[in-house]
Protein backbone atom coordinates (compact mmCIF):
# COMPACT_ATOMS: atom_id res chain seq x y z
CA UNK A 1 0.00 0.00 0.00
CA UNK A 2 2.93 2.33 0.49
CA UNK A 3 4.60 1.47 -2.76
CA UNK A 4 0.93 2.12 -4.41
CA UNK A 5 1.34 6.12 -6.10
CA UNK A 6 -1.39 8.35 -6.40
CA UNK A 7 -1.80 7.40 -9.89
CA UNK A 8 -2.47 3.51 -9.41
CA UNK A 9 -4.70 4.27 -6.60
CA UNK A 10 -6.92 6.66 -8.60
CA UNK A 11 -6.92 4.47 -11.21
CA UNK A 12 -8.07 1.63 -9.24
CA UNK A 13 -10.69 4.02 -7.05
CA UNK A 14 -11.96 5.19 -10.37
CA UNK A 15 -12.59 1.47 -12.10
CA UNK A 16 -14.80 0.84 -8.75
CA UNK A 17 -16.57 4.26 -9.20
CA UNK A 18 -17.87 3.75 -12.52
CA UNK A 19 -19.32 0.22 -11.71
CA UNK A 20 -21.57 1.64 -8.54
CA UNK A 21 -23.42 5.02 -10.08
CA UNK A 22 -26.25 6.25 -8.11
CA UNK A 23 -28.61 8.68 -9.63
CA UNK A 24 -30.34 10.79 -7.74
CA UNK A 25 -34.28 10.87 -8.79
CA UNK A 26 -34.80 14.37 -9.18
CA UNK A 27 -36.99 15.18 -12.40
CA UNK A 28 -37.21 18.19 -13.56
CA UNK A 29 -38.67 18.30 -16.88
CA UNK A 30 -40.77 16.31 -19.15
CA UNK A 31 -37.64 13.98 -19.92
CA UNK A 32 -38.52 12.13 -16.64
CA UNK A 33 -41.11 9.94 -18.67
CA UNK A 34 -37.94 7.89 -20.01
CA UNK A 35 -37.15 6.95 -17.06
CA UNK A 36 -39.22 4.39 -15.63
CA UNK A 37 -38.92 2.30 -18.26
CA UNK A 38 -35.02 2.27 -17.82
CA UNK A 39 -35.14 1.72 -14.38
CA UNK A 40 -37.28 -1.24 -14.72
CA UNK A 41 -37.30 -4.76 -15.75
CA UNK A 42 -37.69 -3.63 -19.63
CA UNK A 43 -34.01 -1.54 -19.78
CA UNK A 44 -33.35 -2.95 -16.24
CA UNK A 45 -30.40 -0.27 -15.85
CA UNK A 46 -29.24 -1.56 -12.40
CA UNK A 47 -27.36 -4.42 -13.93
CA UNK A 48 -24.91 -1.72 -14.93
CA UNK A 49 -24.93 -0.69 -11.09
CA UNK A 50 -26.55 2.14 -11.53
CA UNK A 51 -29.56 2.69 -9.27
CA UNK A 52 -32.07 5.53 -8.38
CA UNK A 53 -31.76 7.59 -4.96
CA UNK A 54 -33.57 10.15 -3.37
CA UNK A 55 -31.37 12.41 -1.51
CA UNK A 56 -28.65 13.99 -3.19
CA UNK A 57 -26.01 13.65 -0.36
CA UNK A 58 -25.76 9.80 -1.12
CA UNK A 59 -25.93 10.45 -4.96
CA UNK A 60 -23.08 10.39 -7.74
CA UNK A 61 -25.17 11.63 -10.89
CA UNK A 62 -27.44 14.44 -11.27
CA UNK A 63 -29.81 13.72 -14.62
CA UNK A 64 -31.27 17.18 -15.58
CA UNK A 65 -34.10 16.04 -17.47
CA UNK A 66 -35.63 18.55 -19.68
CA UNK A 67 -36.08 22.28 -19.56
CA UNK A 68 -34.79 24.15 -17.18
CA UNK A 69 -36.43 27.32 -16.16
CA UNK A 70 -35.32 29.97 -13.23
CA UNK A 71 -36.89 28.74 -10.42
CA UNK A 72 -35.77 25.36 -11.31
CA UNK A 73 -32.27 26.46 -11.86
CA UNK A 74 -32.34 28.36 -8.30
CA UNK A 75 -32.98 24.47 -7.08
CA UNK A 76 -30.41 22.61 -9.45
CA UNK A 77 -27.33 24.69 -8.00
CA UNK A 78 -28.59 24.03 -4.51
CA UNK A 79 -28.81 20.31 -4.77
CA UNK A 80 -25.61 20.34 -6.90
CA UNK A 81 -23.67 22.00 -4.13
CA UNK A 82 -24.88 19.67 -1.56
CA UNK A 83 -23.68 16.38 -3.22
CA UNK A 84 -20.56 14.81 -2.66
CA UNK A 85 -17.80 14.72 -4.77
CA UNK A 86 -17.15 12.90 -7.35
CA UNK A 87 -20.31 13.60 -8.84
CA UNK A 88 -21.24 13.88 -12.55
CA UNK A 89 -23.99 15.90 -14.40
CA UNK A 90 -25.97 14.41 -17.21
CA UNK A 91 -27.79 17.00 -19.42
CA UNK A 92 -31.29 15.19 -20.58
CA UNK A 93 -32.86 16.10 -23.98
CA UNK A 94 -32.33 19.04 -26.43
CA UNK A 95 -33.70 21.56 -23.91
CA UNK A 96 -30.78 21.46 -21.26
CA UNK A 97 -28.15 22.04 -24.99
CA UNK A 98 -29.59 25.08 -26.36
CA UNK A 99 -33.25 25.72 -25.12
CA UNK A 100 -34.77 23.17 -27.64
CA UNK A 101 -38.62 24.10 -28.44
CA UNK A 102 -38.35 27.03 -25.64
CA UNK A 103 -35.59 28.78 -27.04
CA UNK A 104 -37.66 32.41 -26.98
CA UNK A 105 -39.03 31.59 -23.95
CA UNK A 106 -38.55 34.03 -21.16
CA UNK A 107 -38.17 31.89 -18.25
CA UNK A 108 -36.27 28.81 -19.34
CA UNK A 109 -32.44 29.05 -19.60
CA UNK A 110 -30.64 28.48 -22.87
CA UNK A 111 -27.00 26.67 -22.10
CA UNK A 112 -27.38 24.65 -18.82
CA UNK A 113 -23.23 24.47 -18.84
CA UNK A 114 -23.03 28.28 -18.19
CA UNK A 115 -24.41 27.74 -14.40
CA UNK A 116 -23.07 23.95 -13.74
CA UNK A 117 -20.54 21.74 -15.59
CA UNK A 118 -22.06 19.33 -17.38
CA UNK A 119 -20.04 15.96 -18.09
CA UNK A 120 -22.06 14.53 -21.09
CA UNK A 121 -24.67 15.81 -22.97
CA UNK A 122 -28.00 13.06 -24.70
CA UNK A 123 -29.41 14.73 -27.32
CA UNK A 124 -33.25 14.04 -28.38
CA UNK A 125 -36.47 15.16 -27.61
CA UNK A 126 -36.94 12.78 -26.20
CA UNK A 127 -33.89 10.08 -26.00
CA UNK A 128 -34.98 6.68 -25.86
CA UNK A 129 -34.19 4.45 -22.87
CA UNK A 130 -31.53 3.07 -25.33
CA UNK A 131 -29.93 6.40 -25.74
CA UNK A 132 -29.93 6.64 -21.91
CA UNK A 133 -28.19 3.44 -21.22
CA UNK A 134 -25.72 4.22 -24.08
CA UNK A 135 -24.64 7.30 -22.22
CA UNK A 136 -24.31 5.90 -19.05
CA UNK A 137 -22.15 3.43 -20.58
CA UNK A 138 -20.01 6.53 -22.10
CA UNK A 139 -20.26 8.10 -18.77
CA UNK A 140 -18.41 5.36 -17.26
CA UNK A 141 -15.86 5.40 -19.38
CA UNK A 142 -15.20 8.78 -19.09
CA UNK A 143 -14.88 8.23 -15.34
CA UNK A 144 -12.39 5.18 -16.22
CA UNK A 145 -10.10 7.63 -17.88
CA UNK A 146 -10.67 10.45 -15.53
CA UNK A 147 -12.40 12.20 -17.82
CA UNK A 148 -15.26 13.08 -16.09
CA UNK A 149 -13.33 15.69 -14.15
CA UNK A 150 -16.96 18.16 -13.97
CA UNK A 151 -16.49 18.75 -10.43
CA UNK A 152 -13.06 19.75 -10.59
CA UNK A 153 -14.12 22.49 -13.34
CA UNK A 154 -16.84 24.06 -10.87
CA UNK A 155 -14.10 24.45 -8.02
CA UNK A 156 -11.36 25.63 -10.51
CA UNK A 157 -14.18 28.12 -12.19
CA UNK A 158 -15.98 28.75 -9.59
CA UNK A 159 -16.50 32.88 -10.31
CA UNK A 160 -17.45 32.05 -13.88
CA UNK A 161 -20.05 29.69 -12.28
CA UNK A 162 -21.20 32.16 -9.43
CA UNK A 163 -21.13 35.20 -11.90
CA UNK A 164 -23.62 33.73 -14.68
CA UNK A 165 -25.85 32.31 -11.61
CA UNK A 166 -25.71 35.96 -10.39
CA UNK A 167 -26.89 37.19 -13.64
CA UNK A 168 -30.19 35.30 -14.50
CA UNK A 169 -30.97 34.71 -10.56
CA UNK A 170 -30.53 37.80 -9.45
CA UNK B 1 -83.97 25.74 -23.54
CA UNK B 2 -83.22 25.14 -20.00
CA UNK B 3 -84.95 27.22 -17.46
CA UNK B 4 -81.01 28.72 -16.29
CA UNK B 5 -80.61 29.92 -18.99
CA UNK B 6 -83.69 31.85 -19.44
CA UNK B 7 -83.41 33.12 -15.23
CA UNK B 8 -79.33 34.19 -16.17
CA UNK B 9 -81.01 35.95 -18.89
CA UNK B 10 -82.85 37.97 -16.30
CA UNK B 11 -80.06 39.68 -14.58
CA UNK B 12 -79.29 43.11 -15.31
CA UNK B 13 -76.61 44.61 -17.36
CA UNK B 14 -75.72 41.48 -18.59
CA UNK B 15 -75.75 40.16 -22.55
CA UNK B 16 -76.69 36.45 -22.63
CA UNK B 17 -75.19 34.78 -25.78
CA UNK B 18 -76.00 31.03 -26.22
CA UNK B 19 -73.03 29.23 -28.01
CA UNK B 20 -74.69 25.33 -26.84
CA UNK B 21 -76.87 24.11 -24.75
CA UNK B 22 -74.65 23.37 -21.51
CA UNK B 23 -72.43 26.81 -22.67
CA UNK B 24 -73.35 30.59 -22.36
CA UNK B 25 -71.50 33.64 -22.35
CA UNK B 26 -72.14 36.45 -20.33
CA UNK B 27 -70.98 39.82 -21.21
CA UNK B 28 -70.74 42.92 -18.71
CA UNK B 29 -69.49 46.01 -17.67
CA UNK B 30 -66.63 46.72 -15.32
CA UNK B 31 -69.05 48.14 -12.77
CA UNK B 32 -71.32 45.29 -12.73
CA UNK B 33 -69.24 42.30 -12.61
CA UNK B 34 -68.99 41.53 -9.18
CA UNK B 35 -72.97 41.97 -9.12
CA UNK B 36 -73.04 40.00 -11.70
CA UNK B 37 -71.33 37.23 -10.01
CA UNK B 38 -72.97 37.48 -7.04
CA UNK B 39 -76.21 36.89 -9.54
CA UNK B 40 -74.83 33.69 -11.18
CA UNK B 41 -73.84 32.72 -7.45
CA UNK B 42 -77.18 32.85 -6.03
CA UNK B 43 -78.90 30.96 -9.35
CA UNK B 44 -76.23 28.02 -8.43
CA UNK B 45 -73.40 28.64 -10.65
CA UNK B 46 -71.27 27.31 -7.63
CA UNK B 47 -68.15 26.44 -9.18
CA UNK B 48 -65.53 28.93 -10.59
CA UNK B 49 -63.51 26.44 -12.78
CA UNK B 50 -60.79 29.51 -13.94
CA UNK B 51 -60.13 33.31 -14.10
CA UNK B 52 -57.84 35.05 -16.51
CA UNK B 53 -57.52 37.88 -18.72
CA UNK B 54 -56.56 38.10 -22.52
CA UNK B 55 -55.07 41.03 -24.03
CA UNK B 56 -56.70 42.58 -26.84
CA UNK B 57 -53.82 44.43 -27.25
CA UNK B 58 -55.20 46.13 -31.29
CA UNK B 59 -58.22 47.45 -29.19
CA UNK B 60 -56.62 48.91 -25.88
CA UNK B 61 -58.47 46.94 -23.64
CA UNK B 62 -57.95 43.80 -21.35
CA UNK B 63 -61.07 41.25 -21.40
CA UNK B 64 -61.14 39.43 -17.84
CA UNK B 65 -63.04 36.29 -17.94
CA UNK B 66 -64.77 34.01 -15.02
CA UNK B 67 -65.96 30.20 -16.04
CA UNK B 68 -68.63 29.28 -13.68
CA UNK B 69 -70.14 25.86 -13.03
CA UNK B 70 -73.80 24.82 -12.70
CA UNK B 71 -73.54 21.36 -10.64
CA UNK B 72 -77.44 20.58 -10.49
CA UNK B 73 -78.05 22.15 -14.06
CA UNK B 74 -74.82 21.03 -15.75
CA UNK B 75 -74.25 24.29 -17.37
CA UNK B 76 -71.15 26.16 -18.02
CA UNK B 77 -71.15 30.07 -18.01
CA UNK B 78 -68.43 32.49 -19.14
CA UNK B 79 -68.47 35.79 -17.60
CA UNK B 80 -66.61 38.53 -19.27
CA UNK B 81 -66.32 41.84 -19.29
CA UNK B 82 -63.40 44.42 -20.73
CA UNK B 83 -61.29 46.96 -19.17
CA UNK B 84 -59.31 49.63 -19.86
CA UNK B 85 -55.43 48.29 -20.52
CA UNK B 86 -54.13 52.01 -18.98
CA UNK B 87 -54.05 51.74 -15.34
CA UNK B 88 -56.05 48.82 -15.35
CA UNK B 89 -57.62 47.53 -12.78
CA UNK B 90 -60.94 44.90 -11.43
CA UNK B 91 -62.36 44.17 -7.77
CA UNK B 92 -62.03 41.33 -6.22
CA UNK B 93 -64.06 38.45 -6.81
CA UNK B 94 -62.49 36.91 -3.74
CA UNK B 95 -65.49 37.70 -1.69
CA UNK B 96 -68.06 35.29 -3.78
CA UNK B 97 -65.57 32.44 -4.71
CA UNK B 98 -62.77 32.10 -2.00
CA UNK B 99 -60.06 30.86 -5.25
CA UNK B 100 -60.43 33.93 -6.79
CA UNK B 101 -57.75 34.70 -4.83
CA UNK B 102 -54.53 32.87 -6.18
CA UNK B 103 -56.08 33.66 -9.77
CA UNK B 104 -56.09 37.52 -8.92
CA UNK B 105 -52.51 36.74 -7.76
CA UNK B 106 -51.18 35.99 -11.28
CA UNK B 107 -53.26 38.13 -12.99
CA UNK B 108 -51.59 40.46 -11.16
CA UNK B 109 -48.47 39.50 -12.10
CA UNK B 110 -48.45 38.03 -15.70
CA UNK B 111 -50.84 41.31 -16.70
CA UNK B 112 -49.74 43.72 -14.54
CA UNK B 113 -53.79 43.91 -13.81
CA UNK B 114 -54.31 45.54 -9.99
CA UNK B 115 -56.72 43.80 -8.12
CA UNK B 116 -58.61 46.38 -5.45
CA UNK B 117 -59.34 44.53 -2.02
CA UNK B 118 -56.88 41.41 -2.80
CA UNK B 119 -54.57 41.88 0.05
CA UNK B 120 -52.02 39.44 -1.61
CA UNK B 121 -52.08 41.53 -4.78
CA UNK B 122 -48.51 42.62 -6.52
CA UNK B 123 -46.20 40.01 -3.35
CA UNK B 124 -43.96 38.29 -5.17
CA UNK B 125 -45.94 34.74 -6.98
CA UNK B 126 -44.38 32.46 -9.66
CA UNK B 127 -42.13 34.79 -11.10
CA UNK B 128 -38.64 35.42 -8.81
CA UNK B 129 -36.87 39.02 -9.17
CA UNK B 130 -39.05 40.18 -12.07
CA UNK B 131 -38.27 43.77 -13.06
CA UNK B 132 -39.42 43.67 -16.62
CA UNK B 133 -42.89 44.67 -18.29
CA UNK B 134 -45.57 41.63 -17.14
CA UNK B 135 -44.98 38.50 -19.65
CA UNK B 136 -47.88 37.93 -20.64
CA UNK B 137 -49.00 41.31 -22.54
CA UNK B 138 -48.65 40.99 -25.96
CA UNK B 139 -46.55 43.72 -25.98
CA UNK B 140 -43.82 42.30 -24.28
CA UNK B 141 -40.53 41.53 -26.65
CA UNK B 142 -39.93 37.44 -25.65
CA UNK B 143 -37.14 37.20 -27.57
CA UNK B 144 -35.91 40.69 -27.04
CA UNK B 145 -36.00 39.66 -23.27
CA UNK B 146 -34.07 36.44 -24.37
CA UNK B 147 -31.75 38.01 -26.18
CA UNK B 148 -30.74 40.16 -23.16
CA UNK B 149 -30.47 38.14 -20.55
CA UNK B 150 -29.84 34.50 -21.58
CA UNK B 151 -26.77 32.85 -23.96
CA UNK B 152 -27.48 31.24 -27.30
CA UNK B 153 -25.34 27.98 -28.59
CA UNK B 154 -24.95 29.21 -31.87
CA UNK B 155 -22.64 26.17 -33.01
CA UNK B 156 -21.68 22.97 -32.06
CA UNK B 157 -18.25 23.55 -32.77
CA UNK B 158 -17.88 25.85 -30.43
CA UNK B 159 -15.72 25.60 -27.31
CA UNK B 160 -18.20 24.72 -24.51
CA UNK B 161 -17.37 24.11 -20.95
CA UNK B 162 -18.92 20.85 -20.76
CA UNK B 163 -18.08 17.80 -23.62
CA UNK B 164 -20.99 16.93 -26.38
CA UNK B 165 -21.12 13.48 -27.14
Amino acid sequence: MDKMTEEQYRAISNMLRKRSLWMLHYCTGCGAMELPPTMTSRYDMERFGIVPYVTPRQADILLVTGYVNIKTLRRIVTVYEQMLDPKYVIGFGSCPINGGVYWDSYSVIKRLDKYIPVDLYIAGCMPRPEAIITAFRYLMDLIDKGKADGYKRYKENLEFYKANQRKVLG
Amino acid sequence: MKDIIERVKKISNAEVSIRKDNLIFVDTSRERLISVLYDMKLLGFNQLSIMSAVDRLEDGEFEIFYVLYNYKEKVNAVVRSRIDRENAEIETAEKIYPPAHTYEREITEMFGIKVIGNSDSGKPFILENWKDKPPMRKDFDSVGYVNMHYEFRHSADEETEGKNE
